[in-house]
């Protein structure tokens, strides 16, 4: 081949590999627009649940304090039947309060408007304050309760609204797939890694259990092992997504140790004070 | 008393709460409204919500306060520490969430407008 030739054979390939770059260049120009879109609507489906969880809350505290002020005779005494009912209405409105709260939490994580707000406070108040809430409950369904809480455990400086908010929804899942007569436990710790002290929470219970291919999938946002309507277990499938949420803000970690059938046992940590 | 609130479905279930306690309430859906119905009679008690059609309740408190309007309590849908920390940074004497549970409602209304410690 002579040199003459040798050239125009490079030149070729060179045009042909030109040929590819731009072709590479307008799938990923097209990617990048296609990404684009995708997180325009997601930022839309974001603001809309913010948006309509807002609006849901007025109609129902319209409903609840209506029925507050029947249940607690400002207009005049009910008959116990008729008492009953209004209770019904309070709770149903109460539970439901709770559940658009709770997307309207997830909107804010999801559009990063969360923020922390720490103040130094005491895990065992919380934990009592937590417990106390859940007494109720826990007696409807015969459920023991076993507080174990490290003595020499120090005040920490974290979002103690976020915080109880996490340590409430563990809890309330513990007592929502533990039959009767079973077993819901609270620990607390302190442990260090590498070099920073951490608190660590344990919420366990001799309930339902989870399989471990679904320990990824409980954190995803609107996941629920069971999704189908005639689910036993209803919710908006995004606490334990908020409560990772709520944890990583903390710089922590969240996890579940569980085998269905045998209980679960799920974990978190937080930095005793936020990180300098 | 004066109570800001852009909802009549809210506005509804208050005023029959407070007036089956002896309350004189007066309604205003707006900051407009609230500034002028608060400027002509100035209320003991102005309960606000913060987010009103035409802006943030809080503005109120400065020129109805100037307007002889005494206590102001915040009414808000958050319960959140800085939602909190900017009413009462702001001059609200407390802030409550919706719904406030009727008979806690009426007993801290006794408190700030009687100075009548029964919270019920």
């Amino acid at each position: 081949m002579s040199r003459l030739e040798h050239a125009a054979e490079r030149m070729s390939s060179l045009e042909a590999s030109d040929g590819r770059v731009v072709a590479v260049e307008a799938q990923l120009k097209q990617a990048l627009i296609e990404i684009a879109e995708l997180r325009a609507r997601d930022g839309l489906k974001t603001q809309f649940l913010a948006n309509i969880s807002h609006d849901l809350r007025t109609p129902l505290t319209a409903v609840i304090t209506h029925a507050e002020i029947l249940r607690d005779g400002i207009l005049g005494d009910l008959t116990p039947r008729q008492m009953e009912s209004v209770r019904g209405i309070i709770s149903g409105g109460r539970q439901l309060l709770n559940q658009v709260g709770e997307i309207l939490t997830y909107a804010r994580g999801a559009a990063n408007q969360l923020t922390l707000v720490p103040t130094g406070f005491s895990v065992r108040d919380v934990l009592e304050q937590v417990s106390t809430l859940n007494e109720p409950l826990l007696k409807k369904k015969k459920l023991s309760l076993d507080v174990e809480i490290d003595p020499g455990l120090p005040p920490i400086i974290a979002d103690r609204e976020k915080i109880t908010h996490v340590i409430a929804n563990l809890i309330g899942n513990a007592i929502d797939f533990t039959p009767a007569h079973g077993r819901v436990w609270l620990r607390t710790a302190r442990v260090t890694d590498k070099g920073v002290t951490l608190l660590l929470v344990e919420v366990g219970d001799t309930g339902v259990g989870i399989a471990p291919e679904h320990h990824d999938l409980i954190f995803r946002e609107f996941a629920q092992v069971d999704s189908t309507a005639s689910r036993p277990h209803h919710g908006t499938g995004l606490g334990l997504t908020i409560a990772r949420r709520l944890v990583e803000l903390h710089g922590g970690k969240i996890w579940v140790e569980s085998e269905l059938g045998t209980g679960s046992r799920f974990f978190f940590t937080i930095p005793v004070e936020p990180p300098a | 008393m004066l109570l800001v609130e852009d909802s009549a479905l809210v506005t509804d279930a208050l005023r029959i709460l407070l007036e089956a306690s002896n309350r004189r309430v007066s309604v205003a859906a707006s900051i407009a409204d609230a500034l002028t119905v608060g400027g002509t009679d100035p209320a003991a008690l102005v309960l606000v919500d913060l987010t009103l059609p035409d802006g943030d309740g809080l503005a109120l408190i400065e020129p109805l306060r100037a307007a002889g309007c005494r206590t102001f309590v915040a009414l808000t849908g958050h319960d959140d520490a800085s939602t909190a920390a900017r009413c009462r940074a702001a001059g609200c004497a407390d802030v409550l969430v919706k719904p406030v549970p009727a008979r806690e409602l009426i007993g801290k209304v006794a408190q700030w407008v009687d100075g009548v410690n029964d919270v019920a």
